[in-house]
C-alpha cells in the first residue's frame, strides 16, 4: 500500500489584488507538490506560474513512464534520483517562462517563483527558486526548510539588516533569483526527512507575510485534516489583510495506527471515501 | 515615500522611510536611525518633510553633515543626493527607485509600484548587489570547510563502520534502508536522526524518533554541527569532525 499522505491545497486572489497570479499543482501519485508566484504584467504572472507548474509536474510524469529521460542541467552529487529529476524539471520550467517572456516581448516581461517537494519513502526531496518556502512541523517545532532567494534574506543573511528590519524593509519584495529571468537559473536542492505525523507546508510569499510561524504552528498542529489546515491558513492570512495572493499547499504523514485503532482508522476512511 | 539608504563604503547598511514623523540621526539608539560610530554624534542631525520639500537639519554636529560634498546646516534635499555623516553615506531615494537595483531598463519594476509588488533585479544588478554584501559579509559569515571532509567517527556502539564521510545533503541514523549509519540491534529505531547539509553548506542534526544530544544538550530545533561535537542518540556516540 502506498504511504499514508493526506494532503490539501488552496489559492486565494487575497484582499487587495484584483487578480490570482499564483498557481499550484498536486500529483499524488508520485508525491509531487509544486506551487509558483508569477509576476509580469497584463495576465503575465498568470501564464508564468501555470507554465512554472505544469513544467515540472510533465517532466516528473515522463521520467517516472522513462527514467532514462535526460536530466536538464548538471547532476547534483549527494542527492537522490528523484532529487536531481526535481531540479531538472525546475530548470526546465525557467527555460519555458524565460521563452515565453521572450516572446511577450521587452516591456511585458514576467517570471515566477516555484517551490516543489516530493516525498518517497521518508526522505522529501525540495527544490525552489525565489521567496515561496517551504515549512515541516514537526511535535511543535516548525521549520522553514528553504532559504529565500530575495534582497532582504541576502541581507540579513550576512548581517546588514536584522529581523526586525527586513520585516518593515520596502525592499521585501525584491528577488535576487527567479524562473523566466535569465536562460538559466541556479535551483536550490535540498533533501529533508518526512516521518510519520510530520506535517509539510509549501505556500507563496502571500502567507508569510501575514502571518508569523507561530500563527502557522498553531494552525498546521490543531487542524484535523491537510485540506482544512490549507483553507484556515488561507482564511487567518486573509484576516489578517490578504495584501497579496495566497496559496499553501499542505502535506501530512499520517501516523501510523495499530491494530485495533488502525482498523477503526481504516474503517473511517473507507466509509467518508464512499459517502 | 522618500527613503534613507545608509551606506557604509559600498554596502547597504539599513534604509528608512521619511513620513510623516521626522527622522533624526546620531549614535544615541533613540535616533530613528542610529549610526554607531564614534565619529558620529549622540544627535546629528535629522530629516523631515516640511510643505512636501525633505529637508535636513544638521544639529551643530562635531564632525559635520556633507550634502554632495557641502557642509550644511539646513538644506532641502532631492532624490539621488548623497548625505556624508563620518564614514558613512546616506542616500536620498524615491522608494519607488530602490537604491538604484530594479530600475534598469526592462527591469520588472511596474510604472506606480504598489506595497507587496515583487520586482526581480535582472542579472547585472543581482551580480551587483552580490557582489556588494559579499565584500562586507566576509568578517560576519563563517566560511564553509569546503577542502574539508565532514565525517562522522563512531565513539561508542554497533554500527556498521567506524567511519562515515557525510556527501550526502541527508545523511539518516538508524536502522531504515536509507540510513547511512546503519544502527544494529532488535530494537534500534529505524530513523534515530537526521544530519542535513545546507544552503550554507554548514551541516545541521535534528530529532527523528529519538531526540539527540549534542554535548549533552537534547537538540529538538536543528542545530549547526561543529568540528568535534559529540552526538548522542539512541544508545551510540558519534564525533563530528572536519577532517583534512
Amino acid at each position: 500500500m502506498a504511504m499514508e499522505m493526506d494532503f490539501g491545497a488552496r489559492s486565494d486572489t487575497g484582499c487587495v489584488r484584483e487578480n490570482n497570479e499564483d498557481s499550484f499543482r498536486l500529483a499524488p501519485e508520485m508525491n509531487l507538490f509544486a506551487l509558483s508566484d508569477g509576476m509580469g504584467g497584463l495576465a503575465s504572472g498568470e501564464v508564468a506560474s501555470r507554465l512554472a507548474v505544469d513544467t515540472i509536474l510533465a517532466h516528473c510524469r515522463e521520467a517516472e513512464k522513462k527514467p532514462t529521460l535526460p536530466l536538464a542541467g548538471a547532476r547534483i552529487d549527494g542527492v537522490s534520483p528523484e532529487s536531481n529529476r526535481l531540479a531538472s524539471a525546475v530548470r526546465l520550467a525557467n527555460a519555458a517562462v524565460y521563452r515565453a517572456a521572450q516572446q511577450n516581448g521587452a516591456e511585458q516581461r514576467m517570471g515566477a517563483t516555484v517551490v516543489a517537494a516530493r516525498i518517497v519513502d521518508e526522505r522529501m526531496s525540495l527544490a525552489h527558486v525565489g521567496d515561496s518556502r517551504a515549512y515541516r512541523l514537526r511535535g511543535s517545532d516548525l521549520e522553514q526548510l528553504t532559504r529565500d532567494h530575495s534582497f532582504v534574506a541576502e541581507a540579513m543573511r550576512h548581517g546588514h539588516m536584522t529581523e526586525q528590519e527586513a520585516g518593515s524593509s520596502a525592499l521585501q519584495s525584491v528577488l535576487i533569483r527567479a524562473l523566466g529571468i535569465d536562460p538559466e537559473v541556479e535551483v536550490d536542492v535540498t533533501e529533508e526527512l518526512v516521518m510519520d505525523g510530520d506535517t509539510v507546508l509549501l505556500c507563496t510569499d502571500g502567507l508569510t507575510r501575514e502571518l508569523s510561524d507561530a500563527q502557522i504552528a498553531a494552525v498546521l498542529g490543531e487542524s484535523d485534516d491537510a485540506q482544512e489546515a490549507a483553507e484556515r491558513l488561507i482564511d487567518l492570512a486573509k484576516q489578517a489583510g490578504g495584501g497579496d495572493n495566497i496559496t499553501a499547499i499542505v502535506v501530512r504523514r499520517a501516523p501510523k495506527l495499530v491494530g485495533a485503532f488502525a482498523r477503526i482508522g481504516r474503517l473511517g476512511r473507507w466509509i467518508k471515501n464512499s459517502v | 515615500m522618500p527613503k534613507l539608504v545608509l551606506k557604509f563604503e559600498n554596502a547597504i547598511l539599513r534604509e528608512v522611510p521619511v513620513g510623516e514623523k521626522e527622522v533624526s540621526i546620531g549614535r544615541s539608539p533613540d535616533n530613528g536611525l542610529v549610526i554607531d560610530n564614534p565619529a558620529i554624534s549622540h544627535y546629528h542631525a535629522r530629516v523631515f518633510n516640511e510643505e512636501g520639500r525633505l529637508m535636513l537639519e544638521d544639529f551643530g554636529s562635531l564632525n559635520g553633515t556633507f550634502v554632495n560634498g557641502q557642509r550644511v546646516k539646513m538644506v532641502t534635499l532631492k532624490p539621488g543626493d548623497s548625505v556624508a555623516i563620518g564614514k558613512h553615506t546616506i542616500i536620498v531615494s524615491d522608494s519607488r527607485d530602490l537604491d538604484g537595483f530594479a530600475t534598469g531598463n526592462g527591469g520588472m519594476r511596474p510604472a506606480a509600484p504598489k506595497i507587496n509588488e515583487t520586482v526581480m533585479l535582472d542579472t547585472k544588478e543581482r551580480r551587483e548587489f552580490l557582489q556588494k554584501v559579499a565584500a562586507v559579509g566576509e568578517s560576519s559569515q563563517v566560511a564553509p570547510a569546503r577542502l574539508k571532509v565532514p565525517t562522522l567517527i563512531v565513539r561508542k556502539g554497533k554500527t556498521n563502520q567506524r567511519e562515515y564521510s557525510l556527501n550526502d545533503k541527508l545523511t539518516v541514523v538508524g536502522k531504515s534502508a536509507m540510513a547511512t549509519v546503519k544502527l544494529k540491534g532488535w530494537f534500534a529505531p529505524r530513523v534515530a536522526a537526521q544530519i542535513t547539509r545546507r544552503d550554507d553548506h554548514a551541516y545541521y542534526i535534528g530529532a527523528a524518533d529519538k531526540v539527540p544530544t549534542v554535548n549533552g544538550v537534547p537538540i529538538v530545533h536543528p542545530t549547526k554541527l561543529s568540528s568535534g561535537d559529540v552526538i548522542e542518540v539512541a544508545g551510540i556516540e558519534l564525533e563530528f569532525v572536519y577532517r583534512d
